[in-house]
């Protein structure tokens, strides 16, 4: 696959632009998982998908072969979920319909039925979870599900993010810390 | 015994940790439990089920980007083929063409700097030097103006005078010296007598209007105010420089 797709790149770029299509096609998939889990809706991963090809495409003369295209692509996805979390735009719109009361320290989920006795356990820790993912910072977000969703090695994790491998540590643990502490109070109610 | 850290139960956590904490983890019952709840708790975040996307899926990604790719241009051969060697023969003829100019560059600044250029840097030099020592002389002739009508009572034109010729004084101690060397006993004699005057009036600490009055008549300010014109007026057609000197008028 790995000599394939590099006989592909070389195609490409001697101007046979339709052969971009094969490693579209093979690697479009792992791209929208993990562009899903980073951006945590199916639109901005759909876009993001097509974020990281197109910038695939305009930058593979600097493709170097010693990594297989779907490592490269995969880096280039993340690096634009990670553009499109840290948006403030974006930010705001994960944050809509979200309440925090601080004195019971319990997280309110915004009624995504309109009967609330059918709101199940389950969908509760589920929405919370995924709330306390929210509060993360785009880096922190990034690297815990590089790490723990995508079980990435902090070195990749650094390498990815452009950080040193202590720095990608630090985010990763600095969001432990954030989802164990918000995520606190369902754990004694479940 | 030191516990394990939450830093230390993420490395554990991930297989990441050091021998020393696993072995702490095993041994360390107070741990084992700490970290048992730090597990369970990652545990409960579970990845978010990702929607499906069907075979169809990569198809559809490539139509949508299709039209927004700009085919790269086609090359005709690669590194071993004819073109390079094209280039490189070309770069080779270039770089050649580019020493040859280089060298004969060189070349031909070196038999020009042996020729009469030379003389015209002298020439130069000395036209230099004229210019700077009418340049001394003009504010020198100045001063001796200054001196010679200064109202003895005005404390600040005076402290004017004082400065001037602290300035003029150095530089007129190093033309003094460079006469006496070139042999030039009228410049060095004049130049001599009017560092005497300078001199008499840099260095007064508290110069007052009896002090000008007794530098003047004393010295004969009037009489080195005409030397110092004399030469002014010497000096640069003897060197060939501006036939007139510029005059201050008294």
């Amino acid at each position: 696959m790995q000599g394939n797709d590099h006989s592909i790149v070389r195609a490409v770029l001697a101007g046979d632009k339709e052969a971009y299509g094969a490693l579209v096609r093979a690697h479009s998939a792992a791209v929208f998982r993990v562009a899903f889990r980073i951006a945590g809706n199916e639109a901005d991963a759909e876009e993001i998908v097509q974020e990281a090809f197109l910038r695939a495409y305009q930058r593979l003369e600097k493709f170097e072969q010693r990594s297989t295209f779907g490592t490269w692509v995969y880096r280039i996805a993340v690096n634009c979920a990670l553009n499109r979390v840290g948006q403030p735009g974006i930010e705001a719109d994960y944050r809509h319909g979200e309440e925090s009361d601080p004195e019971t320290k319990t997280v309110q989920v915004a009624a995504q039925d309109a009967d609330p006795e059918r709101v199940l356990l389950g969908r509760e820790v589920s929405a919370a979870q995924e709330l306390a993912m929210q509060r993360l910072t785009a880096t922190e977000k990034c690297a815990f599900v590089l790490r723990h969703l995508e079980e990435r090695s902090m070195g990749e994790i650094a390498e990815v993010l452009g950080v040193a491998p202590n720095a990608a540590k630090q985010a990763v643990f600095r969001a432990v810390q954030k989802l164990r502490r918000e995520l606190a109070p369902l754990r004694g109610n479940a | 015994m030191k516990h394990l850290s939450e830093d230390e139960q993420m490395e554990m956590y991930y297989d990441e940790g050091s021998e020393g904490a696993k072995k702490h983890l095993k041994a360390c019952r107070e741990c084992a439990a700490e970290f048992a709840k730090f597990k369970r708790s990652l545990d409960a975040i579970k990845p978010e089920e990702v929607p499906q996307r069907g075979p169809e899926y990569g198809d559809f990604v490539w139509q949508a980007l299709r039209p927004q790719l700009i085919p790269y241009e086609k090359k005709a051969a690669g590194w071993h083929g004819w073109a390079w060697w094209k280039t490189a023969t070309a770069a080779a003829a270039c770089m050649a063409l580019l020493t040859a100019a280089f060298i004969g560059g060189r070349l031909w600044e070196q038999r020009k700097s042996n020729g009469p250029d030379v003389a015209g840097n002298v020439e130069t030099q000395r036209r230099v030097v004229v210019v700077v020592l009418t340049d001394h002389l003009d504010r020198t002739e100045r001063l001796l103006v200054q001196l010679n009508h200064a109202d003895p009572q005005d404390k600040a034109e005076n402290a004017q005078l004082q400065t001037e010729a602290r300035e003029l004084l150095a530089s007129n101690r190093l033309y003094r010296v460079s006469a006496n060397k070139e042999g030039d006993p009228a410049l060095a004699g004049a130049l001599d007598r009017l560092e005497r005057v300078l001199a008499e009036i840099a260095n007064d600490p508290h110069l007052t209007a009896a002090d000008l009055e007794r530098v003047r008549k004393d010295m004969n300010t009037s009489g080195v105010l005409f030397e110092v014109r004399v030469l002014r007026a010497r000096k640069p057609n003897q060197e060939g420089g501006p036939t007139s000197a510029k005059g201050v008028s008294i």
